[in-house]
């Protein structure tokens, strides 16, 4: 299966990015970004995605790589093999090493990149519940400029995000301090790999008591969304089984789940349930004993 | 209003499918034309330069197409296999700068400047146990011989250039490690319970070498 016909430039460097962007913009085109094509390139075969431009930017080094400063700043060109390999993401995000040994396989892993993940706008997308939990930022660049928006108002809705078609996501960045006390459960649709759903918790905890919880959940609406009922629930709570359970039946409240061929609505929620009380329970433990 | 979700619009699907064009929903080679991709009406060309198996091939594709399909039908190696066709099965595994890729995931213009090596690129060049002789076969070929890790053998390949990796990232897996390392390659024959029993015969046996 092919994709339909498009024309391929590769660029060299972020600037040359920018300026095929503008080339096609200005040529009337429909211009995609391909990094790992993991996602976009399935989707072209089957003509659910018929750009006229592709641009190949998965070149570009300066887009790659982990760095800690103030908080953690990760190229959006990293590729998930490279990540699960950063002794900077192994000893430091445990949640997010939790996705990625169960993110897609292992051939998908060495080409797919977490800028793509998050440019997607795929609803069952594993890494965003992940950045989503632990605050993270999307650092974009336009000719116009540059701009840092929180992950939670980038994610739009299914296959959409608030990203122009002038616009690179470059990096993201995740803000200093508690991810130690995280975890990422999914159940995945056993061919695809993709999250049915996947729960993301980090929680921080001083003398039995929960100081501070985020819940992220992906694969059960149109976008991946913070579970701030639950989240209200654990805060203050003691750093018990009961609380857990307790935050766990409110992950889902007001939310309209996705249902299809794979699975229904409510088998989400009550998966979406489970796999909170999951998470939360390894979150916990790593709280308390730190990797 | 029920939100679209993710691909079970299975209506946009077959309409989008019903518009592709019969000739290019084809799995596998297409029309044999002489190493002529006419059928490929309109495409937009460019230039690749990839080096194979360790030999430098230059040629003008179509944009769209994709590292598998110029690895069988341009180079003419046909021991990568078309599966699925949808990055699931991964019997189109081939190792691009020396890491296992889905071939059917990366197009021929992305591989550009990059080394590319099949399943042929295993025995006779190197990593094979006879110093290039008739029998001679990689330490996880002679494993999947030995521990008989196929039936029909069309995933062998994926499976393969799959262990490949496996092993290279970590020589010493339990068979867990084996089995969730292997589940971007799919075998509709052997329950897997053979090859994984090569892939972890295999690990031993480079080990010790």
């Amino acid at each position: 299966m092919f994709p339909a016909d498009f024309g391929y430039s590769r660029a060299r460097d972020l600037d040359e990015a920018l300026d095929l962007l503008a080339a096609a913009q200005a040529g009337d085109e429909e211009a995609k970004l391909l990094a790992g094509g993991q996602s976009l390139l399935p989707m072209m075969k089957l003509r659910l995605a018929t750009p006229q431009a592709l641009i190949d930017i998965a070149g570009l080094t300066e887009l790659t790589g982990v760095a800690v400063g103030d908080g953690t700043t990760i190229g959006a060109l990293t590729t998930y093999r490279t990540l699960a390999r950063d002794p900077l993401v192994t000893g430091r995000l445990p949640a997010m090493s939790d996705a990625l040994a169960v993110l897609a396989d292992p051939q998908v892993r060495a080409r797919g990149t977490i800028g793509g993940a998050v440019a997607h706008g795929d609803p069952a997308s594993d890494l965003p519940a992940v950045l989503l939990a632990l605050d993270a930022q999307v650092r974009i660049t336009a000719r116009s400029g540059s701009r840092v928006t929180p992950l939670d108002d980038f994610l739009r809705g299914v296959f959409a995000t608030d990203l122009a078609e002038d616009e690179i996501v470059t990096a993201i960045t995740l803000p200093p301090g508690a991810a130690i006390g995280s975890a990422y459960e999914k159940f995945e649709q056993p061919a695809s790999h993709l999250p049915l759903a996947g729960v993301c918790a980090a929680v921080t905890v001083e003398n039995e008591v929960i100081t501070s919880a985020k819940v992220a959940v992906t694969g059960v609406a149109g976008r991946p969304f913070r579970a701030r009922h639950s989240e209200r629930a654990l805060v203050f709570a003691p750093a018990a089984h009961d609380s857990l359970t307790v935050a766990a039946a409110s992950v889902a409240e007001g939310v309209r789940p996705l249902s299809d061929q794979h699975a229904s609505g409510p088998f989400r929620l009550h998966l979406a349930e489970v796999l909170t009380r999951r998470a939360l329970t390894r979150a916990l433990a790593r709280a308390r004993r730190p990797l | 209003m029920q939100l679209p979700d993710r691909f079970s619009d299975i209506g946009v699907l077959r309409t989008k499918l019903q518009s592709i064009p019969a000739h290019e929903k084809q799995h596998g080679t297409p029309p044999a034309t002489g190493g002529n991709w006419d059928w490929m009406t309109g495409s937009r060309d460019v230039t690749v330069e990839a080096t194979v198996n360790g030999t430098p091939h230059t040629a003008e594709v179509p944009a769209r197409t994709l590292l598998v399909h110029f690895l069988r039908d341009r180079l003419r190696l046909t021991g990568t296999h078309v599966g699925c066709d949808t990055t699931q099965c991964g019997a189109c595994t081939v190792a691009m700068d020396g890491v296992a890729v889905k071939s059917c995931t990366v197009l021929a213009a992305q591989a550009s400047g990059h080394e590319i090596t099949t399943i042929e690129g295993l025995s006779g060049r190197g990593e094979g146990d006879g110093g290039g002789s008739g029998d001679d076969l990689h330490p996880i070929q002679r494993a999947f011989q030995q521990e008989h890790g196929l039936q029909c053998g069309y995933c062998t390949p994926g499976m393969v250039m799959a262990i490949r990796q496996l092993l290279a990232d970590n020589p010493d897996p339990t068979e867990a490690e084996v089995r969730h390392g292997l589940n971007g390659n799919i075998c509709r024959c052997t329950g897997y319970q053979n090859i994984v029993a090569a892939a972890l015969a295999a690990a031993a046996h480079l080990r010790e070498a």
